[in-house]
């Protein structure tokens, strides 16, 4: 049972995720920057999407600590994996 | 919860030895299944990563293979049918029959629309020229590839990863349309859920956010970059 | 399980009236899915078997028609001599069965399964049909795997680590349908393991007994909980390799094709990150039933508890971080080496911690040498071997001389069978009781464990040598080098205690089956152990108990100053001891 709380707006996080989106699309095509740093935009904005998803729709902000842990841990490990087979094109 | 009481709430976890997570067996076990999924596709997304990467060559530009436009309305079809998700989740939990049909029934239409599109995305791609193990000969595409706007060395792994991802992230959202179908035919329509046990749509609604999340991931690093 | 409704199909001993299929067959029950698993995962482990003793025909006798052979096709064994590409289908199979499909079910699918909701003090699993779904799916697994040993161009054969390119190419290894077998079988396991877990953790998480805190589970638990939650996170990545493999396989992708832009170190990277895990998960579950049987023997509580458990979070948190210690010879980024090889030292740690607390279990105990006590006792020692040559491996420099050669078959035969599988046939005797309702013999059992000790450490041992001579894995005839030549009458004694060391097996065997039918029947608690298992009578009834038990005090109160007994059962209640804070919903 989650700890009691005002319920999120949903179509208010409906309304960011569609924004955006509309301004990965943006970013995408239109903006004249280098790919880094669009790159570094591109992913920032999808996670925050991520974020908006995991928090309110499903809930994490609103469960305990250890739910959130329990939800999280696979990401650290996924990191390690990738950077560390990435890290052969590199030396 | 210690008088010898007929009703339970069912939507706390059962017998505490101590407080624990708070979360009752099928969230739990959905929430760690999850994980699981999370781990499985790090596999894919994670060798896509390391792939391109370590390529020997430069990757194709976005939107020359890929249709953008139709997976943008797919992304923004897949968020809203998770919007509809939760107003559905949220309809019965204040005891809303009514909404809870009319929602979850939105959100099957909305995921079973996204597989459509992307089977006919998928279609149209082969059509050109483009499929798993690379570049088609005499092709559309192979005739890109000819010109040089797209680039030999990597367009074999560009189909790999593509499909590969792409597909068994499909593959998720059919089990979750069929689930939910599944659901909505044997227990939402005959009324089975109320206010008191909600549990099925709580469960199925993780899953589906999971699938829509995992998308918002998949379409920018796959298309938009 | 928590509503009015659901409490009427809480099952109840004396009203078992399901049919022979739903009762034996397709069970949700987990004592019985843990029995299943038990018998297909034995029988994997004799064909392990089976194909280990013509690996050592082929090494101690390279060339010469094997006793038998003759019933082996032509495109294997000629005339009964084993054919190289017959050899390295042996070599692959004999790791692919031992590893997937007899230790790691014998260990998770059969204890995970049998013991969590006994020693949790629970009806059964949180989801106990998906815990029948997941037997199933492990035993299809299995045959799609025995059937690999059929078709045409016969099995797998690139070892069970499938290295890329030999794995993906037909042309390359000569095998078409076998392998491609060998991914679709590893993607089912997969699903079975990955559903298992997610079993196993949510039951220990939520299902708990009152009073059954965390620092009150026994150390079989914990370890059975870590090691899910391992399985839980690691098999995916092995799914998703075997998937990618088998699209290289059979649909031309790319993802280990270096020809077309693909990296087949990724695979290893992939393979490892999964790997490395996975012995953890092969060794934890034993770890934790040793600590359980060595308390038991030794008559005394388990010597440091909480650093026990933080030992076993431990290896399970670093095992994640030490993959690439397999890969050092690799070609791999030698500054991610160096990281590994720190890793992997600092991992040496709590498992020496761990073997220090059973050793100080032991000290001074009154020490019951019965038969799972010697094999939890041989378990200890062995594995302190098997960890000390990899501590050898550790180290990059040294690993870059023995990689590959036969100091690492020694070194993963001492962890696997001087250590998990001495500590499965311990854990088989000890809770064969409360399975089976009757008591193994007891005087075999001993004949088997000191025969086997003595067999297993003549086979294994010399290999630590001969790996140091720089004789190599996996070749089919090592006298094809000059340098091997002097060491092959060790390679005869090898074989020769290898095959002692089968025959001994049958003792086990005969013991198990016989013991089925005639073995002495057993009382509630023939060890006179603590867990909440041993309250319940032998077998454990449907749904285990009517009502769930409470909960007072941890697992290890063996020569407790308050009773007269020299064991203190974690249900019983003492006039000093308290309810716990919480107490079981209605209807429990």
């Amino acid at each position: 049972m989650e700890t009691a709380h005002k319920r999120p707006n949903y179509i208010l996080i409906w309304v960011y995720l569609a924004l955006l989106t509309a301004a990965e699309l943006g970013l995408a095509f239109r903006l004249p920057i280098s790919p880094n740093l669009k790159l570094a935009l591109l992913l920032f904005l999808a996670v925050w999407k991520a974020l908006l998803v995991a928090l309110f729709f499903m809930h994490l902000k609103f469960e305990r600590w250890n739910l959130r842990i329990m939800a999280i841990i696979p990401l650290p490990l996924a990191l390690i994996f990738m950077f560390a087979a990435m890290s052969e094109h590199v030396w | 919860m210690t008088h010898g009481a007929a009703t339970v709430d069912l939507m706390r976890a059962p017998y505490p030895a101590e407080r624990g997570l708070d979360v009752y067996n099928h969230k739990l076990g959905m929430w760690v299944f999850l994980a699981s999924e999370v781990m499985f596709f790090s596999a894919l997304i994670g060798s896509y990563v390391i792939l391109r990467f370590g390529a020997p060559g430069e990757w194709a530009k976005p939107g020359i293979v890929l249709n953008i436009p139709i997976t943008a309305f797919n992304t923004f079809l897949l968020i809203c049918s998770s919007v509809s998700m939760v107003k559905a989740y949220a309809a019965i939990a204040d005891g809303d029959q009514r909404g809870l049909k009319l929602w979850l029934g939105l959100t099957i239409l909305g995921g079973a629309a996204f597989v459509g599109i992307q089977v006919f995305e998928y279609l149209h791609l082969v059509e050109r020229g483009f499929t798993p193990a690379g570049i088609r000969e005499g092709s559309e595409l192979a005739e890109l590839v000819a010109k040089g706007t797209l680039p030999a060395a990597t367009s074999g792994l560009y189909g790999s990863t593509f499909f590969t991802m792409t597909g068994f992230h499909g593959f998720h959202v059919t089990c979750g349309v069929v689930s939910m179908a599944y659901l909505y035919f044997t227990k939402v329509l005959p009324g089975k859920y109320s206010q008191h046990d909600y549990r099925g749509i709580e469960t199925v609604g993780l899953y589906w956010h999971f699938v829509d999340l995992v998308w918002i991931i998949l379409f920018t690093i796959v298309y938009l970059v | 399980m928590t509503s009015v409704a659901a409490t009427a199909r809480v099952p109840h001993a004396h009203h078992d009236d399901r049919s022979f299929i739903r009762k034996y067959i397709f069970s949700t029950d987990h004592k019985i899915i843990g029995i299943q698993f038990l018998f297909v995962s034995l029988f994997f482990l004799l064909l392990g078997g089976v194909l280990a003793m013509q690996m050592r025909w082929q090494l101690a006798f390279p060339g010469q028609p094997m006793p038998g052979g003759g019933i082996l096709p032509d495109t294997m064994a000629p005339g009964g001599v084993i054919l190289p590409e017959y050899y390295i289908q042996l070599v692959t199979m004999h790791g692919t069965f031992m590893v997937f499909f007899a230790i790691m079910p014998l260990l998770v699918g059969v204890y995970a399964n049998f013991l969590i909701p006994l020693k949790i003090g629970t009806h059964d699993m949180a989801f106990p049909r998906i815990n029948m779904a997941s037997f199933w799916l492990a035993l299809a697994a299995g045959l799609v795997m025995f059937a690999s040993l059929f078709v045409p161009d016969g099995a797998a054969r690139a070892g069970w680590t499938m290295y890329v390119p030999l794995s993906a190419r037909h042309d390359y290894s000569g095998a078409s349908i076998g392998q491609e077998l060998w991914s679709v079988s590893i993607i089912l396991l997969g699903l079975s393991s990955i559903l298992g877990s997610l079993n196993y953790i949510t039951t220990v998480i939520n299902n708990r007994a009152p009073g059954m805190t965390w620092f009150r589970l026994p150390l079989s638990v914990w370890s059975l909980f870590i090691t899910a939650i391992l399985g839980l996170l690691a098999l995916p990545v092995l799914s998703g390799a075997a998937i990618m493999l088998l699209f290289d396989q059979v649909l031309n992708t790319h993802f280990f094709d270096t020809t077309s832009g693909g990296q087949a170190l990724l695979w290893q990277h992939l393979f490892w990150f999964f790997g490395h895990p996975e012995v953890y998960i092969l060794i934890l579950p034993a770890m934790g039933m040793v600590s359980d049987i060595i308390a038991n023997g030794s008559r005394k509580p388990i010597f440091g508890y909480q650093s026990m458990v933080f030992a076993i979070v431990a290896i399970g948190f670093l095992g994640w971080i030490v993959w690439g210690h397999h890969m050092f010879v690799s070609g791999m980024n030698p500054t991610l080496g160096s990281s590994f090889m720190v890793s992997t030292l600092i991992i040496a740690v709590p498992s020496a911690v761990k073997v220090f607390n059973w050793m100080g279990t032991m000290w001074r105990g009154n020490l019951q040498f019965h038969v799972p006590m010697l094999n939890a006792v041989a378990f200890v020692a062995m594995f302190v071997i098997g960890g000390l040559s990899g501590i050898y491996m550790a180290a990059t420099p040294v690993d870059m001389f023995i990689h590959d050669t036969y100091f690492i078959v020694a070194h993963l035969h001492y962890v696997l069978f001087g250590g998990s599988l001495f500590a499965l046939f311990g854990a088989i005797t000890y809770w064969y009781p409360k399975m089976f309702g009757r008591m193994m013999s007891e005087p075999w059992g001993k004949v088997h464990f000191w025969l086997t000790f003595v067999f297993y450490n003549c086979t294994f041992f010399p290999m630590h040598i001969l790996g140091m001579a720089g004789a190599m894995r996996r070749i089919y005839d090592p006298t094809q080098y000059d340098f091997l030549k002097p060491m092959q009458p060790m390679n005869v004694f090898i074989t020769v205690s290898a095959y002692l060391l089968f025959a001994t097996q049958l003792i086990f065997f005969v013991n198990f089956w016989w013991s089925l039918f005639k073995g002495k029947k057993a009382d509630l608690n023939p060890w006179h152990d603590n867990g909440l298992e041993w309250t319940l009578p032998s077998p454990a009834p449907h749904g285990n108990w009517e009502t769930v038990p409470t909960v007072y005090r941890g697992p290890y109160e063996f020569s407790s100053p308050q009773v007269a007994e020299d064991y203190l059962p974690q249900t019983r209640k003492l006039p000093t001891d308290r309810e716990p804070a919480s107490a079981p919903v209605a209807g429990h």
